[in-house]
């Protein structure tokens, strides 16, 4: 049976010269729960962007900070991963090893402070002592000094900073107490090598020693017993009583992304309509006016859109993560969730993605494990997003037209459909794709906190910019390809629609009379420019594909503009067999596509073909926005391939067996 | 094994124990050195079940049963 001893600490590397340059490169490094991306918050403000490591799903926040004083300087701050142990074989402990080391040809940093919980100092500390032992300029930042104070520790900083051999600075980075002097200190901290702990004593040891002569007398072994965070541990992860107020919590946080983000994300629609009325009025009609209105004004709404609900989910998760208590609520879930592969701290990302899938991948970033990250964000957008709702609300009206019950019914079952596909996915991928064990569910329960708004809206902030720096350009740029796609070539109008416009001229003296002539003729246009556009014709050549799923040429262009996202199927569908108006509650809109017909006369939505494109959109990725997200938070277009793939074989796979089957069965 | 040493999932809440050894791979010990669950450290039980929570230091960590059940301590006399 092995002991938990030591492992002998790697032999330092050599000390890492300090580069000259205009501004100092400080790596923030320390144990997950320190408070350390406060700091960062209150260093650098908005000043920041996210980024992932080079061929990694590790993040880390780059950031400015500008110190004053007679000889200003840059600080260039990079938030690194929360880690316990630098010699940890774990993805983000290899990336900041890399990173303190300058591996890949990058410069080492010029400095790098150690954020550390006074109130866990001896664990905290064994950090400290890897980081000296590299040879590299070292501030420690002892954070939470207030909580130290109030539980009875006074740590006497001159004999803490005089045992390790580096400045400490005392902070409460909530606060923003000792912020200053900790930039003062990095302008004044020299670029020798500290001496680092001796090497024939185990980190741990050093580490205890340092505590206890540092403490004021008082040894940081043991505190006495805290009734309230026991209590509050026992009912956030008991069986049952865990799960209620889980199921509570996150019930209120769905529900606050739906009701409150609805109304900026309608904000932006109704300005981005408002918009691009204007530039209709304004420019004249050709090209210009179908790339600017169309293409780039639409380009922008559909990227902006996202925003609201991105934002609001990490500021909620934010504030959840600062009380304390997703590290409780990860241990509930992970009871149901590690039977399919699953990690506990999967359960947020897959709710968030019944909103919408782009904050749910966002919100992976909460799983430290990257096996774990990477599943999660392949199967997240198996969950029915806002987006899949008109599409539902259509077809199960379609399907069910006049059985509210059946119809709700139908519509709940997408939700259970798209969640087993999940789960099942999962189970395959941990055990094929993405084989080894799960880390164990060990965790630090963090002190329970009031949570800090600044840090909430900072991280909010950091995650929305972040998104419209990377993901939303190339969102916006595909939009106007899809657009592209759409529009040209550019098409005559079809005779019936010249002669509908000349009667309605002939009827000027008349204009109700003219108006509804001019729409019909609108309607004939746009169907015929959709149909003989490029993405009309690839519907036309690729229409054999999915006739096994009993799809005409109509409904496969539906498909194949809804890629770039769902909802585009019900715009798309009511220009070619509607009367162009989307509102899918408009009872009037349902029967008009239920009862259009194919160019042979048969209608277009059968049974059968409804239940097989209801299955199929379940399954189906149809959304662009998503795989972008993927490339970038899984490092790499062969994740987002995969995803695209998978989904699109599950959704062809299910809409198949759904037509066949129902045909079998007699049902036309 | 020495008759006292008994799994972390034996003891019941409140009790106090050192830490002997664990029966998990090197990655996984790694992990919990890393947390401060060293060999010989004093740890007490703060929840048992499902997660096993315990008390290190001034830490709190909590534990999935299947790891508690593989961790070997010494339980030590109530003070």
């Amino acid at each position: 049976m092995p002991a938990v001893s030591p492992r002998p600490s790697p032999a330092p590397p050599p000390a890492v010269p300090r580069p000259v340059s205009g501004a100092l490169k400080v790596a923030l490094l320390g144990n997950p729960n320190t408070d350390k991306t406060t700091l960062f918050h209150r260093l650098c403000g908005m000043m920041a962007k996210t980024a992932n490591f080079p061929g990694t799903t590790a993040a880390a926040r780059l950031g400015k900070c500008q110190v004053g004083g007679p000889s200003p300087l840059t600080l260039d701050v990079v938030d690194l991963p929360g880690i316990y142990r630098l010699d940890l074989d774990l993805p983000e402990c290899r990336v900041c090893r890399g990173f303190l080391l300058g591996d890949g040809g990058a410069a080492p940093p010029d400095a790098v402070v150690v954020v550390v919980d006074a109130t866990n100092l001896s664990r905290n500390l064994v950090l400290v002592g890897e980081v000296l032992a590299l040879g590299l300029p070292t501030v420690v930042a002892l954070n939470m000094v207030d909580l130290a104070q109030r539980r009875g520790f006074t740590v006497d900083t001159r004999r803490l900073a005089a045992n390790l051999g580096c400045p400490v600075v005392s902070l409460v980075a909530r606060r923003g107490d000792g912020v200053d002097e900790l930039k003062e200190t990095l302008r004044t901290l020299g670029d020798g090598a500290p001496a680092g702990p001796p090497s024939d004593l185990p980190l741990e040891d050093w580490a205890d020693r340092v505590v206890a002569d540092s403490l004021g007398g008082q040894h940081a072994v043991g505190t006495p017993v805290d009734t309230v965070t026991e209590r509050l541990d026992q009912a956030f992860t008991h069986p049952v009583l865990g799960v209620l107020v889980f199921g509570g919590i996150m019930a209120g946080l769905f529900w606050i992304l739906f009701v409150l983000a609805a109304v900026p994300m309608d904000l932006i629609e109704a300005t981005f309509e408002h918009l691009g009325s204007w530039a209709t009025a304004i420019v004249p009609e050709g090209a210009v006016r179908g790339l600017l209105v169309d293409g780039i004004i639409g380009g922008i709404a559909g990227t902006l859109v996202f925003l609201p609900q991105i934002c609001l989910l990490f500021f909620l998760v934010s504030l959840l993560e600062d009380t304390g208590y997703l590290a409780r609520a990860a241990f509930v879930m992970d009871r149901i969730l590690c039977r399919f592969g699953l990690p506990g701290h999967a359960f947020v990302p897959l709710l968030s993605s019944h909103a919408c899938a782009l904050p749910g991948i966002l919100s992976t970033r909460l799983i430290p494990d990257r096996n774990d990250r990477l599943t999660t964000i392949l199967v997240a957008p198996l969950m029915s997003c806002s987006a899949r709702l008109p599409v539902y609300v259509l077809l199960t009206s379609v399907l069910f037209a006049g059985k509210p019950l059946l119809a709700g019914l139908a519509f709940a079952g997408c939700y259970l459909l798209g969640a087993t596909a999940a789960m099942a996915t999962a189970f395959v991928t941990r055990r094929t794709l993405l084989k080894g064990p799960s880390r164990p569910m060990v965790l630090e329960l963090p002190s329970y906190k009031m949570p800090s708004l600044r840090n909430a809206l900072m991280t909010a902030g950091d995650q929305g910019l972040s998104f419209l720096r990377t993901a939303g350009t190339v969102i916006m740029a595909i939009c106007v390809v899809m657009w592209w796609l759409s529009a040209y070539p550019r098409t005559e109008a079809p005779a019936e629609a010249v002669a509908l416009r000349q009667q309605a001229d002939a009827l000027a003296a008349s204009p109700e009379s003219a108006e509804p002539l001019r729409q019909q003729a609108d309607l004939l246009e746009a169907r015929n420019a959709q149909a003989q556009s490029f993405a009309g014709r690839i519907g036309h050549a690729i229409q054999p594909v999915f006739a096994p799923l009993g799809y005409d040429w109509q409904l496969t262009v539906g498909v194949l503009t809804s890629f770039l996202a769902r909802e585009v199927f019900v715009s798309t569908m009511s220009v070619l067999v509607g009367d162009g108006d989307d509102d899918v509650e408009n009872e009037g809109v349902v029967a008009k596509i239920r009862s259009a017909q194919r160019d042979d006369g048969r209608p277009v939505l059968t049974t059968a073909t409804a239940a097989s494109l209801l299955v199929f959109f379940v399954l189906a990725m149809q959304c662009l926005p998503t795989l972008v997200l993927t490339r970038r938070e899984s490092g790499s277009w062969r994740w987002a391939g995969l995803q695209l793939g998978v989904m699109t074989s599950l959704a062809y796979a299910g809409a198949f067996v759904t037509f066949q089957g129902l045909r079998l069965l007699g049902v036309a | 094994m020495d008759a006292q040493i008994v799994p972390l999932t034996s003891l019941p809440m409140g009790a106090s124990a050192r830490l002997h050894a664990a029966e998990l791979s090197r990655e996984d010990c790694a992990l919990l050195r890393a947390l401060g669950l060293t060999d010989q450290c004093r740890l007490r039980i703060c929840k048992t079940g499902e997660p096993c929570i315990v008390q290190v230091r001034t830490a709190r960590i909590g534990l999935a049963a299947s790891v508690a059940h593989k961790i070997f301590v010494l339980p030590e006399a109530e003070a």
